[in-house]
């Protein structure tokens, strides 16, 4: 028995003992972790669950775990920035998996001015975009992956010329001549709307969007019109990548103008009376011969790795866009490199960035054609008569002696070189150190180098007047800009208990940017053989005053400031900044500014009453107050009295060169004021899915800076001076929705969109300069019958009313006295205010769809309740001038001959709704592909529709500055197919 | 915390040194610098001279849109009409036919170009009396301001007067026409004796001696509109002293090398011959404003066939004004009627200036200015006679006759009346004097002025079927502009005309 039982005992043991050798040689749970393209992830946590075994992913993402009796466990997995997993794992079997991005995570972080925050505890309006948000398809420009994605955020592209950018306005206009660009922020480097074209669109990781002052106010006298902070790319530490983005498009013209063909044009001119003498019977559709379809490409190659202490990443981008006018195009090269490096037990981090881009364009020739119609090329492709030739029979181009200031604008796109090239370098060091429990000090350093130079050459062979009269004019144009920032700064981070929480920063920052340059002119050139690359060739005995000239200013800001952040339970957040500015291009009276502002935010989810219930997952008031700045209306040299070149003047008996007073002293000129209170919520409800803002804000910009009319009387040298007088009004109400109306396993469809309503007023404009009393009121502006009048919305159209048209063919208006005049004064009674030429609303409406590895996404865009003034359809549909030139069909209905007006005949309601965006994705599955982890192909069209009852080319004009509203000829709007390409390799 | 604080006070300590924010100015002029210089202040004299030449819109003469086009197109002389091609801007069609209002631009920037000179002289007057410099210079300077002043009292009236810029605005006022005519001729009096009294050379296109004289000749001209009380003969005085300077009338003789084929041209040539020349304005195309006159009233095809450059079609001479002449008369010389070269007829009559405006050949052309080089198509460099000594003549005639001493006045109307060709009148009347200053001193900026002294501004002109209807007796002064009202809210405009 004893035997038997040693026997059988001994043998279970055995039995065990090679069991469990097996178990312990052959039986374990393996597995790799991925990220979402396919990547290893290191450093990920894989814990057995039930238990504290743990261990982490190796720099493959693999992973194994001790054995144990189990043929099966669960695991669960976590990484920052994705969600955590749990996974079923059976033993030996090893596994791959894929972590999915936290949507939140995201954007958990928001950047701020001089720091971060977590969104959760943010207290002023801030828009934040990952660069999961930004619009896809042929970009060019980062702004473009902007369009309709933040509420109060205008991006506003009129035509699709090369180069060209759109502009960008945050909560509208808070300033009539001081600029309304916002402060753009590159990595911690300021600068104004050109460093963005040093930004790679594919390379931006998020942009953040500060909008109101309680945000804006710690960038002080420069925060007034809003800041637009860019985060580039870093390569996550652990991670290797080896990434090619690609997008090819075809740019196609999406509306013509109709204008009348030749056959059209003989018959209307017959039954209008043209001398026959006025038609050179050629057939010419003018229009086609100077527009082709343009392609836009788009290609970037990034790499990056690193470890924990140490990481980096390179990129190299490249945009290649054909214009839609022949001639035209860009060029836009970038390569930057970043890199981060621990020291100091991990203390110390030092961040390099060096970033250099290289700009080519070749622009559409801009003021040509005659006097009385100084357009770009493409509007004088619709004054060409269509029966006139291209050529002559002798072969130069064709023109016609007996029209006034004759344009052939084919001569004109062929012969005119208009080349601006730009070089643009900066690199910038940031360290960090950790000092002593929550207290750091940084160091920030940044230059940045701008070297650009134009070329322009127009030939007499280009048929303008001005080009024939010189025998050919060239120019040459170099500029050199040098933008240093450095700033030092500290910072203190306390838990009082668990309760209170503290944090502080302090802020030096210094700035000067130096801007110099040349340019020379030569006129009377034989042949034009060498363009404008040898100027000396001319004609030295042309050469007149103004024809050589060079420049040199500079700037340099200096500021302190300071933030204060505190929490409270994690319910009540306090924000407080004060921002001391001084500035070289200040008045003596006044070269230092205070920028306060206060934030409050309550948590209302973290209140005790709503524990219980489900509604909502977050709710958050905010509410906020600040006053900033606003400098870029000063140049240099701004505030005192300067003399200068001015011509030449015939004394002495001879031909000297003439000076005189240029500019006024102004020892009190300063920033603009803005004063803006703020209220917002932000609400999460229905588990997360439906997550939505509402802001609304007010502001007041006082000590507009305007350039005011004074008579030469007093202490004025010149008519001008730029004071700081009026007082402008804002007032919005934004709103940004998205709901997930489906959210499962395969598939997801959300649907988002913001709206911006805006309204603004001019509260005062005229005032006291300089001791004297500046009457003004009703200010002409560029666009013809626009005023700036006290109490109405900037660029009013106070216009004369159309009646009809008299016997002679000739327009009338209400008002006219007998002998047909009409007073025409801005205060004249008869002009009537028929709205404003800036949008009261503007909108984007963002739905997306995916199902497994495909997805859909769409962006519409609009705004409304502004007018156009239409200066096409005013300058082609006068019956009189189809001598000389062609007209809109729509023209011979009006009936109209001539009109000594601009009346609201030709002013339009320029509300629309454009289909901007669609876009389609496919991830390719490439589970069994060597050197590939992730491929996705996209195609997407762009601006593939547009709702709007306004009768030009398109809606989309200038509303960036006073010019606002006016439609006097743009370059054509494309329409785009692109096919994308993403790539990732092992 | 000994950290924080330590670190604080670097940072202060670094911070120190980095808070300037004086300006540095490296291409530009500080104002009181420059002007404290001898050099500067004898460019603050020559400064006046380039406002007064100016260019585009601001302008004696020579350019467009000023003093000259406002002060000619008002008058029965020329004007341009509205064609119905689609051409020309109404604003000139309007001065001739009296529709202008306070608004138009014309009229706005004389006022702005007059004011600007005149804070010029104040400014050069202030800054040759601080560098101590030749008394002739500040004189100059004095006699320039004076000038302008009656030239904006002839216009407008009652102006803002002031001598000195340092003027606080509220202390500026607009002063009678009657007063400001008293500081003309006083200041004329005090300073002309010390200008210089060199023709030509380095005085050219300069207020000499006798071209100060001239100014207080016309002022007194026309002191009977300004004051009511006539100064026929301290006009006479005036004229006297310029005659001392021993002018002489160009001649004028058949010359197939000289404009239009006659030495008389040269008048209106490069540089104004300084025989018969007092006052002119220096012009070189693109490097001094430019001389636009004869190129504005060319057609296209004309102008390229007779200067080279397209013409741009504007200016015309009504009938009326052109009927006057006789046939024999050489300054008839500078109009264009009939087959010209291009291929291209002018027609006399014109059917119409505004609505709907006149057919492209129609109307009389005029080419006084006849181009010369450097010339383009955007103008000349013909220089302007703002004085001659043809003028003074026609002036002592008109002041001999007026003081019924038509003797005396004889010789004088029948110089400029040989010189042109035309045979003697042996008496002369009123009538006389006036159509001769028409026919010699056409197109040069003086008929409104004088229509005003004889009484014909407010009639019934033009050439059927564009009579101008008389005009109401306010429209002898000008509207102040509608941008001074606004800017100035203690202006008065004058009588008659909306604010």
């Amino acid at each position: 028995m004893k035997k038997v039982y040693l026997f059988k005992y001994g043998l279970t043991i055995l039995l065990l003992i090679c069991a469990f050798s097996v178990f312990a040689q052959k039986s374990t749970f393996a597995g790799k972790v991925v990220d979402e393209t396919a990547q290893p992830l290191p450093g990920a946590t894989v814990r057995v669950k039930g238990t504290d075994k743990s261990t982490t992913t190796d720099l493959n993402g693999k992973f194994t775990l001790p054995g144990s009796d189990q043929s099966a466990i669960v695991v669960t997995i976590t990484y920052i920035g994705y969600d955590t997993m749990e996974k079923v794992m059976t033993a030996n079997e090893p596994v791959t998996i894929q972590l999915i991005p936290n949507q939140k995570a995201l954007s958990e972080v928001v950047v701020v001015g001089y720091g971060t925050v977590k969104k959760t505890d943010l207290t002023g309006s801030v828009s934040n975009l990952g660069s999961k948000d930004l619009n896809p398809g042929a970009v060019t420009s980062p702004l473009q992956e902007l369009e309709g994605k933040a509420a109060g955020v205008n991006i506003n592209q009129v035509g699709s010329e090369p180069g060209v950018a759109p502009s960008i306005r945050i909560r509208g206009f808070t300033s009539l001549q001081g600029g309304n660009d916002p402060l753009v922020v590159v990595d911690g480097i300021q600068g104004n709307m050109d460093l963005l074209q040093q930004v790679p669109p594919s390379e931006i990781a998020s942009v953040d969007i500060l909008k109101d002052a309680s945000a804006t106010a710690i960038y002080g006298s420069r925060g007034a019109p809003g800041v637009i902070i860019i985060t580039t790319k870093k390569t996550s530490a652990g991670k290797t990548s080896v990434e090619y983005n690609e997008n090819t498009s075809l740019d196609v013209i999406s509306k013509k103008l109709q204008l009348l063909n030749a056959a059209s044009w003989t018959q209307e001119a017959n039954a209008l009376g043209v001398d026959a003498s006025a038609n050179h019977g050629s057939n010419t559709d003018w229009y086609d011969l100077l527009t082709q379809n343009g392609v836009t490409e788009n290609h970037s190659l990034s790499f990056g790795g690193g470890s924990n202490e140490f990481n980096y990443r390179a990129s190299l981008t490249a945009i290649n866009e054909t214009g839609l006018v022949i001639g035209t195009g860009y060029k836009n090269y970038i390569g930057r490199v970043t890199a981060t490096q621990k020291a100091l037990d991990d203390k110390l981090t030092l961040t390099m960035n060096i970033n250099s881009g290289i700009n080519e364009a070749v622009y559409e020739p801009n003021g040509v054609g005659n006097a009385a119609f100084h357009s770009n090329l493409i509007s004088q492709a619709y004054i060409a008569r269509p029966t006139d030739p291209v050529f002559d029979t002798d072969g130069s181009y064709y023109r016609d002696p007996n029209v006034f200031q004759y344009t052939n604008p084919y001569a004109v796109a062929k012969t005119v070189k208009n080349d601006v090239n730009s070089n643009e370098l900066f690199g910038s060091l940031r360290a960090d150190l950790d000092i002593y429990k929550g207290l750091s000090a940084g160091w920030f350093g940044s230059w940045r180098k701008v070297d650009g130079n134009t070329g322009f050459y127009e030939p007499s062979s280009s048929t303008i007047q001005y080009a024939i009269d010189n025998n050919g004019v060239g120019n040459i144009n170099n500029w050199h800009n040098d933008e240093k920032l450095m700033d030092i700064n500290l910072s203190y981070k306390h838990d009082f208990d668990k309760k209170n929480h503290f944090d502080a920063t302090l802020v030096y920052e210094w700035q000067a940017q130096t801007y110099n340059g040349d340019f020379a002119q030569g006129r009377g050139f034989v042949n034009d053989l060498a363009s404008y690359n040898a100027l000396q060739l001319g004609d030295i005995s042309k050469v007149l005053q103004g024809d050589i000239s060079s420049y040199k200013n500079d700037r340099r800001l200096v500021s302190f400031l300071g933030r204060v952040n505190y929490s409270f339970d994690s319910k009540y957040l306090l924000t407080a900044s004060i921002r001391r500015d001084g500035s070289t291009v200040f008045g003596v009276n006044n070269k230092w500014g205070n920028f306060p502002s206060a934030a409050f935010a309550w948590r209302i989810t973290q209140e005790d009453f709503m524990k219980d219930q489900h509604l909502f997952s977050n709710l958050k008031l905010r509410v906020g107050y600040g006053i900033t700045g606003n400098q870029q209306g000063i140049g240099p040299q701004n505030s005192i009295a300067l003399v200068g070149q001015a011509g030449t003047v015939f004394f002495g008996g001879q031909t000297i060169p003439n000076y005189a007073a240029t500019q006024n002293a102004n020892p009190n000129l300063k920033w603009e004021t803005k004063k803006q209170a703020n209220a917002g919520l932000d609400f999460s409800m229905f588990n997360d899915r439906l997550n939505g803002t509402v802001d609304v804000y007010t502001s007041n910009t006082d000590n507009l800076l305007f350039n005011y009319t004074v008579p030469l009387e007093g202490p004025f040298l010149t008519t001008n001076i730029l004071a700081n007088v009026g007082s402008l009004q804002n007032r919005g109400l934004e709103l940004t929705l998205s709901y997930r109306v489906i959210q499962s396993k395969n598939t997801t469809l959300t649907l988002a969109g913001n709206a911006s309503f805006m309204s603004n007023k001019v509260l005062s404009l005229g005032g006291n300069i300089e001791g004297y009393n500046i009457p003004t009121n009703y200010v002409g502006l560029s666009t013809p019958n626009s005023y700036l009048v006290v109490g109405k919305p900037i660029g009013t159209f106070l216009i004369l009313k159309h009646s009809g048209v008299n016997a002679q063919g000739v327009e009338t208006v209400v008002g006219e006295d007998a002998s047909g005049n009409v007073d025409q004064a801005p205060q004249s009674k008869y002009r009537v205010d028929e709205g404003q030429a800036l949008p009261k609303y503007e909108f984007g409406f963002t739905p997306s769809f995916t199902y497994k590895n495909f997805d859909v996404s769409m962006v519409w865009s609009g705004a409304g309740g502004n007018k156009i003034y239409n200066g096409i359809s005013q300058d082609f549909s006068m019956l009189e001038n189809i001598g000389k030139q062609n007209l809109l069909t729509s023209a011979m209905a009006t009936g109209i001959h001539s009109s000594p007006f601009g009346s609201d005949e030709w002013l339009e309601d320029g509300s629309y709704i454009r289909f901007q965006n669609l876009m389609f994705g496919y991830k390719v599955n490439l589970t069994n592909v060597k050197f590939i982890s992730a491929l996705r192909i996209s195609l997407t069209g762009q601006n593939l529709a547009i709702i709007t009852k306004y009768k030009g080319l398109d809606p989309q004009l200038n509303t960036s500055d006073l010019g606002a509203g006016y439609d006097y000829g743009v370059y054509p709007r494309t329409r785009t197919f692109s096919v994308g390409l993403n790539v990732i390799l092992k | 915390m000994k950290k924080i604080l330590l670190s604080i006070l670097i940072i202060g300590l670094a911070a120190q040194s980095c808070t300037k924010v004086n300006e540095n100015v490296y291409d530009k002029y500080a104002a009181a610098q420059f002007y404290s210089t001898p050099a500067g202040a004898d460019d603050a004299l020559a400064n006046v001279y380039a406002k007064i030449t100016g260019t585009w819109g601001s302008n004696y003469a020579g350019r467009d849109n000023c003093w000259y086009d406002l002060n000619s197109f008002s008058a029965d002389e020329q004007v341009i009409p509205h064609r119905n091609t689609g051409d020309w801007q109404l604003d000139f069609a309007q001065l001739y036919t009296r529709t202008e209002l306070p608004s138009l631009g014309i009229i706005n920037n004389t006022w702005n170009w007059a004011y600007s000179c005149i804070y010029s002289a104040n400014l050069a007057v202030s800054e040759l009396t601080t560098a101590k410099a030749d008394p002739s210079k500040i004189a100059e300077a004095k006699v320039m301001r004076a000038w302008l002043y009656y030239l904006l009292i002839d216009d407008f009236g009652d102006v803002p007067f002031y001598t000195d810029n340092n003027t606080d605005i509220s202390k500026i006022a607009q002063e009678k026409r009657a007063t400001i005519y008293s500081f003309i001729v006083s200041e004329l009096k005090a300073n002309v004796d010390l200008l210089s009294e060199t023709r030509g050379g380095t005085y050219y296109g300069r207020f000499t001696k006798w071209a100060g004289y001239m100014v207080l000749a016309k002022v007194y001209l026309n002191a009977q509109i300004y004051t009511g009380t006539p100064q026929w003969a301290a006009c006479l005085d005036a004229c006297s002293k310029i005659a001392s300077g021993n002018f002489t009338l160009h001649p004028a003789t058949a010359n197939t090398a000289a404009p239009l084929g006659n030495t008389y041209y040269e008048l209106f040539g490069n540089v104004c011959p300084n025989d018969e020349t007092i006052f002119a304005l220096y012009i070189t195309q693109n490097v001094i404003s430019g001389n636009i006159y004869t190129i504005r009233s060319l057609n296209s095809a004309n102008g390229t066939a007779l200067i080279g450059f397209n013409g741009w079609n504007g200016t015309i001479i009504p009938g009326d004004f052109y009927d006057k002449y006789d046939a024999g008369d050489i300054r008839r010389k500078q109009f264009l009627v009939g087959a010209q070269a291009g291929g291209v007829t002018y027609t006399e009559t014109v059917s119409s200036l505004i609505d709907p405006g006149a057919g492209p050949n129609e109307g009389i052309r005029d080419v006084k200015f006849f181009p010369v080089p450097p010339a383009d198509a955007s103008g000349e460099s013909n220089d302007f006679p703002v004085y001659r000594y043809a003028d003074v003549l026609l002036m002592q005639a008109e002041c001999n006759v007026r003081l019924g001493n038509t003797t005396a006045a004889t010789p004088f109307l029948n110089q400029v009346r040989q010189r042109a060709g035309l045979g003697d009148i042996a008496a002369p009347t009123l009538q006389n004097v006036y159509d001769e200053r028409g026919f010699e001193l056409n197109m040069e900026g003086h008929r409104r002025q004088d229509m005003i002294r004889f009484g014909t501004y407010l009639l019934p002109h033009g050439a059927a079927p564009n009579i101008v209807p008389a005009g109401a007796a306010y429209q002898q002064l000008y509207p102040i502009p509608t941008a001074a009202l606004n800017a100035n809210t203690t202006l008065k405009q004058n009588p008659g005309y909306p604010n």
